[in-house]
Order: structure tokens, then C-alpha cells, then sequence
């Protein structure tokens, strides 16, 4: 199982982090290098400042003119330095924010070149030192070597671009909560047509509609059509079947009526025997037309059955019918309890069970339905009569099921009633009765859909 | 009795019809649904046999007719679809019992009779008031447990009377109910005969189980030993 709102939620995170990501990278990229490139630019000025102070005399030796123009050079531990060495890399000068510090010696290139590098104080400060070695002509072809170099500390620039990280994640990491968010919330509406249709459905299983709204975006529209289309068509279609069976009975029966019309009960042998046949045919007829109207699957699209009312009336006409009898019928249908199928399959089962025990009782009859866990039902009904013998139930359950053994008018009601509650994934099962006599039960499991 | 019969089979129609003239009922015939309404609610009918499947206007509809109009008379469902739906349907709307197809005429006469004998608030087969019993499974009627013969026509009249105990039953009632339609109403048949059934019930007159009551008509008048 999976939701549609989940996948887009997690690709739409997904392509947000490598997008987000990217951008990051790039953006982080660019200003770190526009930083050291300002950063490089800055020191050359020094390193051109140095070289303007610095004078050598006729006889070689180096000295600065005058201090140095920025004062972070005089300032003790600036950040800020400034070396000059000779050929033999020894320090000829280094400016008073370098005291007691050892500069390291940069990579000295071809002269004339100037050579950015990183390196690193002994205490492991970061440093970006430029160098550039020098051929100083001192007289007319005479030339001596030195090596210029300033370096400044990284801490405050590589503070700056961190500060800077800090400040993009912050911003990207809120402007992706935020469409995350507004993308979640514009999902919601998207998908609420979708929902809106997965609760339709789930109240036409319950039975409270009989089909999907039209008030549906044009995309969904066709769906909800075609699957009005396909529940009607199967009503149609489980209704159309049953008055097809039902109209089959009718024509059946009603010649084998009259053929029974035309013959006398106490008449010849020969009337005798037809009689044995009609019989034999009403059952075949009773018993392969009253096959459950709709299949298991099927069920699902129709209503459950108001167990209350149905019941009723039931119990109403079989009062009338036994009303020389009148049997105590005593009912109790408990709201929890459900059956979702075909009304005409309730009424046949237990109007086949009722109508059993009032045949059989003595006076007293109880039919009960509760429910079979959550929904479902249990319907039993029980009487004060004669009872079937433990040994006879099987056999009375198997009865009808084969035709050609049957006598006729035994057994075909409740091996009726038996194919439907099976065709429903139920069951029939009889027991003593705490009244006397038999107590036929049926459980139907609850029917849910698949979702 | 006036019985009504809707049935579309004519065979099973015509040969039903043709036994329960046998048993002394006067019987209407109609072969689909409108006609069968229209005796329904347009004849005085003591009794209805109906068929659920019916062309024209379903059995269903003319017992829901027929009970909304007022009419009380009993009415027997015959159906060839046995499913309790319909035989709940029926019951529902009115009818008073079923009969599935194909069925005995034993069956069918048995019902009719319970039928007929609840109607005049009797809870058995067996109609006893005063000395007087009537079987109307038997057809025998007994005064102090002697049995009476009588002729179907007598039997009739005091199956009828006997049945409605303490109503008041006018002679035009009494002619139509027990004769069939194009028999002559005018003769003094009903007078002859209920004379005869005094003389036989009662002959030395001291029961004087049959009231006149003049210019109203007539009236079973002993009292019934069980309680409706």
C-alpha cells in the first residue's frame, strides 16, 4: 500500500535536497573564491608597498626607507607580515607584527613571479602568504637575489565564509521547509476529489449511497462515470438474474400446477406415479432455480440489509400464516449486527428456518440475530419441538444436496439455506436448543472491502 | 361463498375452478391482472385465490389495491416463485396465506376453509355453538353429537350463516355469496331452504337456532361454545 500524497511528498524532497545541494555548492564556490581572489589583491598592495620601502645599498645590503604605510604591520601579532630574505634564506627583515614568530618560508618561483600559497604558523594558524623572489641590480650588471613575502591570517576570512555557510544553509534549509509545507498543502486540495471519491465508495459498501457524486474535477469525472456505470450494471446485472431464475420458476411451475390439477390425488396408479414426477421436478426446479442470487464479490455493491425491518416482516406474515397455531415467536435483532447482500437471500434463509420452526414447535419459537464480531451476523433460530437427533444433523445438512435421493419435500429448504450462507463464506450449523427442541444457526463473517 | 380466482394458466385456472364449484363455492374467474381488480374491488368477493405473477397488474399490486379500498375478505397468494421475498411481499401487503406451486387441491381447500372459518373469528375447524357442531374439514354437521345429512346447498347456507355467528346476513347477501352469477335471484329458493335446515337442526323448535329478523335477513343465533 502506498499514497500517492507520500510519493510525491518524498520525490518533491528529493529533487529539492540535489537542487538545494547544487546551488549550495556553487554559491558556496563562487564566494569563497571572489573572497580569496579580494584577499590576493589586498596582499599584493602590501607586497608592493614592501618592495616600494625596501632600498639596497651599492655594496648590497637591504634596508626599509621608511615603516611600512599600513600600521598592522607595526601592530604585534596582527595577523599581518611581512618577511624579506636573502639568498641563503636568511631573514634580512621581518616586520614588528612578527616577533618572536617564525614566518615560513614561502615556495620561491622563478623571480619576478609572484607564488599565493597556504601555509601554516607552528601553532597551526592558517596563513595566505604570498612570495616573490627579486633579482635587485645593485650596480650596472651585478644583481642580487631576495626574497620578498607577506602572509595574513586566514582565521578572520575563513570565519567570514563560514558565517557566510551558516547564513545560506539557514535561508535554503527555511525556503525548503516553506515549499515543503505549501506543497503538502496544495497536494491536499489536489488529492481531496481522490479522497472524496474513496469515501463515496466506502458509503456505497455501507450502503448509505447508491453512487459516486458528479461533482468531480473533468479528470476524475470519466472514472466516476465508468464505475456508476459498472455498480449499476451489476444491480442490473444481479437483479436481472434473479427475475430471469424467478420467471424460468414461474413458467415451470405453473404447467406442473396444472398437470397436478388435472390429476386426482386418490385416483389410478397411473395418476399415482405422475404425481411422484411432478413432485420430483417441482423439487429439481425449486431447488436449481433458488441458487444465491449474487456471488460473494458482488456483494459489495449492494446495501446491507435492514435486518430489523426485514425480520419484521417476516415474523409479521408467518404470524398469519400459523395464526391458528400462534406460536410465541420471540425476536431480537441487535443493531450491531449486518448482512450486506441480497435481501431477497436473507429473507430465504431465514424464512426457510422460521418457517421450520414453527412447523415443528410446540409453542415456542426465538429467532436471534447479533452480530458475528465487528458487523457480520449470527441468526439463529430455535423452537421447542421434537429436535433432530445428533446423529441425523449431518444427514440432514446433506439432504437435497443430492437430488435423486431425496424424498420430496425434505431437506431442499435447508440445504437451500445452506448453499446461501456458504456462497456468503457462512456457515449452517444445528444444535439442541436451550427451548426444547432443534437450534439452526447461521454465521455470516463481517464483508469488507479490500482497502 | 363468492370466490374470486386470478390466474393466467387456464388450465390450472379452469380445473381449480371446476373443484371448488365442487366444494360449494360460487367462483369468479379472471385471467390476468386488470380484470382480476376489477372483481377484486367491484364484486362482493368472500374469498380471493391470486396468483403473484400475473400479466398486466401484478398480484401484489391488486392485494394492495384491494386492502386499501377497505376490503377484508381473505386472500390465499399462489406463487410459482417460492422465494420468501415474495411470499414476505405478499404477506405484507396483505394476503393472508400462501400456497407455492404446484400444490395439492387438498392443500389449497384446507387453507381456503381455515381462511374462511377465521373470518368469522373461529380458531378451529370445528364450529360449535350451543348443541350444534359443524366440521368444516368433514362437512358434517351434529346436533348433540347426532349427525344431520344434509344437501351441499343446505350445508352451504348453514356454513355460511354458522361462520359469521351473530351477524346479521340479508337475503340478497346470502344469494349472492352461495349462487353463482347468472343464477336467478328473485325466486324464494334462500326461504325454502332455510325452512328445510330449521325443520332438520331443530325439529321439535325449541333450539330455534336460525333467527328471522324481518326485512333485514337472517341470523345464526346460538351462542358459540369457544372463544374467537
Amino acid at each position: 500500500m502506498y499514497s500517492l500524497n507520500a510519493r510525491l511528498l518524498i520525490s518533491v524532497s528529493v529533487l529539492l535536497l540535489l537542487f538545494f545541494g547544487a546551488t549550495i555548492v556553487v554559491l558556496d564556490t563562487a564566494f569563497r573564491t571572489a573572497g580569496e581572489q579580494a584577499r590576493e589583491d589586498i596582499l599584493d598592495g602590501h607586497l608592493m608597498s614592501l618592495l616600494a620601502a625596501a632600498e639596497v645599498s651599492d655594496d648590497g645590503v637591504l634596508t626599509l626607507r621608511r615603516d611600512l604605510p599600513e600600521p598592522r604591520f607595526s601592530t604585534l601579532a596582527s595577523g599581518l607580515y611581512a618577511a624579506i630574505r636573502d639568498d641563503d634564506n636568511r631573514v634580512i627583515y621581518q616586520s614588528r607584527s612578527s616577533l618572536g614568530m617564525s614566518i615560513p618560508e614561502g615556495t620561491r618561483g622563478a623571480p619576478g613571479r609572484e607564488a599565493f600559497e597556504r601555509l601554516w604558523l607552528e601553532d597551526g594558524t592558517p596563513l595566505l602568504s604570498l612570495t616573490l623572489a627579486v633579482q635587485w641590480e645593485i650596480a650596472e650588471g651585478e644583481l642580487r637575489p631576495f626574497v620578498f613575502s607577506v602572509a595574513e591570517n586566514l582565521d578572520s576570512f575563513n570565519a567570514q565564509i563560514a558565517g557566510f555557510r551558516g547564513q545560506l544553509f539557514g535561508w535554503f534549509a527555511a525556503v525548503a521547509a516553506i515549499m515543503l509545507v505549501s506543497i503538502s498543502l496544495l497536494l491536499r486540495g489536489l488529492l481531496r476529489p481522490l479522497r472524496q471519491i474513496e469515501t463515496e465508495i466506502a458509503e456505497i459498501e455501507e450502503g448509505r449511497r447508491s453512487s459516486l457524486s458528479p461533482e468531480l474535477p473533468n479528470e476524475l469525472a470519466g472514472v466516476a462515470g465508468n464505475l456508476n456505470l459498472l455498480i449499476d450494471s451489476e444491480r442490473a446485472r444481479s437483479e436481472r438474474y434473479r427475475n430471469t431464475l424467478g420467471n424460468l420458476a414461474h413458467s415451470l411451475k405453473t404447467p406442473l400446477a396444472a398437470m397436478r390439477s388435472l390429476t386426482n390425488e386418490s385416483g389410478s396408479q397411473a395418476e399415482t406415479r405422475l404425481n411422484e414426477q411432478i413432485d420430483r421436478m417441482d423439487e429439481i426446479v425449486r431447488y436449481q432455480l433458488r441458487k444465491p442470487a449474487s456471488s460473494a464479490a458482488g456483494n459489495l455493491l449492494l446495501a446491507p440489509v435492514d435486518l430489523a425491518a426485514e425480520t419484521g416482516r417476516l415474523v409479521d406474515g408467518l404470524r398469519k400464516v400459523y395464526r391458528d397455531k400462534a406460536p410465541g415467536i420471540e425476536v431480537s435483532v441487535d443493531p450491531g449486527a449486518a448482512f450486506r447482500g441480497d435481501t431477497g437471500d436473507f429473507l430465504e434463509m431465514a424464512g426457510n428456518l422460521l418457517d421450520n420452526a414453527c412447523k415443528w414447535c410446540r409453542g415456542k419459537v426465538r429467532l436471534s440475530v447479533k452480530p458475528a464480531g465487528s458487523g457480520g451476523m449470527i441468526l439463529s433460530v430455535a423452537d421447542d419441538g421434537p429436535g433432530v437427533l445428533p446423529e441425523a444433523r449431518e444427514a440432514l445438512l446433506e439432504r437435497g444436496m443430492r437430488l435423486d435421493e431425496t424424498t420430496p419435500g425434505d431437506g431442499i429448504g435447508l440445504a437451500i439455506v445452506k448453499d446461501i450462507a456458504e456462497s456468503y463464506g457462512g456457515h449452517l450449523a444445528i444444535q439442541e436448543s436451550d427451548l426444547g427442541g432443534a437450534q439452526f444457526t447461521i454465521t455470516v463473517p463481517p464483508q469488507r472491502s479490500k482497502t | 361463498m363468492r370466490m374470486l380466482i386470478v390466474e393466467d394458466d387456464q388450465t390450472l385456472r379452469e380445473t381449480l375452478a371446476k373443484k371448488l364449484k365442487a366444494e360449494g363455492f360460487a367462483v369468479e374467474e379472471a385471467a390476468d391482472g386488470r380484470e382480476g381488480k376489477y372483481y377484486a374491488l367491484e364484486y362482493p368477493i368472500d374469498l380471493a385465490i391470486i396468483d403473484l405473477g400475473l400479466p398486466e397488474v401484478s398480484g401484489i399490486e391488486i392485494i394492495r389495491e384491494a386492502r386499501a379500498a377497505g376490503k377484508t375478505f381473505p386472500i390465499l397468494i399462489l406463487t410459482a416463485r417460492d422465494r420468501w421475498q415474495d411470499k414476505v411481499d405478499g404477506l405484507s401487503a396483505g394476503a393472508d396465506d400462501y400456497v407455492v406451486k404446484p400444490f395439492h387441491f387438498e392443500e389449497i381447500n384446507a387453507r381456503l376453509s381455515a381462511l374462511v372459518r377465521r373470518t368469522g373469528g373461529w380458531a378451529s375447524s370445528v364450529l360449535s355453538a350451543g348443541p350444534v357442531t359443524l366440521d368444516m374439514s368433514r362437512q358434517e354437521l351434529k346436533v348433540n353429537d347426532e349427525g344431520v345429512e344434509l344437501t351441499s346447498f343446505e350445508y352451504k347456507i348453514i356454513e355460511y350463516l354458522m361462520v359469521r355467528a351473530g351477524d346479521v346476513i340479508s337475503k340478497t347477501e346470502l344469494t349472492e355469496r352461495l349462487y353463482d352469477q347468472d343464477f336467478e335471484r328473485d325466486s324464494n329458493v334462500i326461504e325454502v331452504f332455510i325452512g328445510r335446515l330449521r325443520k332438520k337442526l331443530d325439529p321439535d323448535n325449541s333450539l330455534k337456532p336460525i333467527e328471522t329478523l324481518r326485512g333485514r335477513g337472517y341470523r345464526f343465533a346460538l351462542e358459540r361454545n369457544q372463544a374467537a
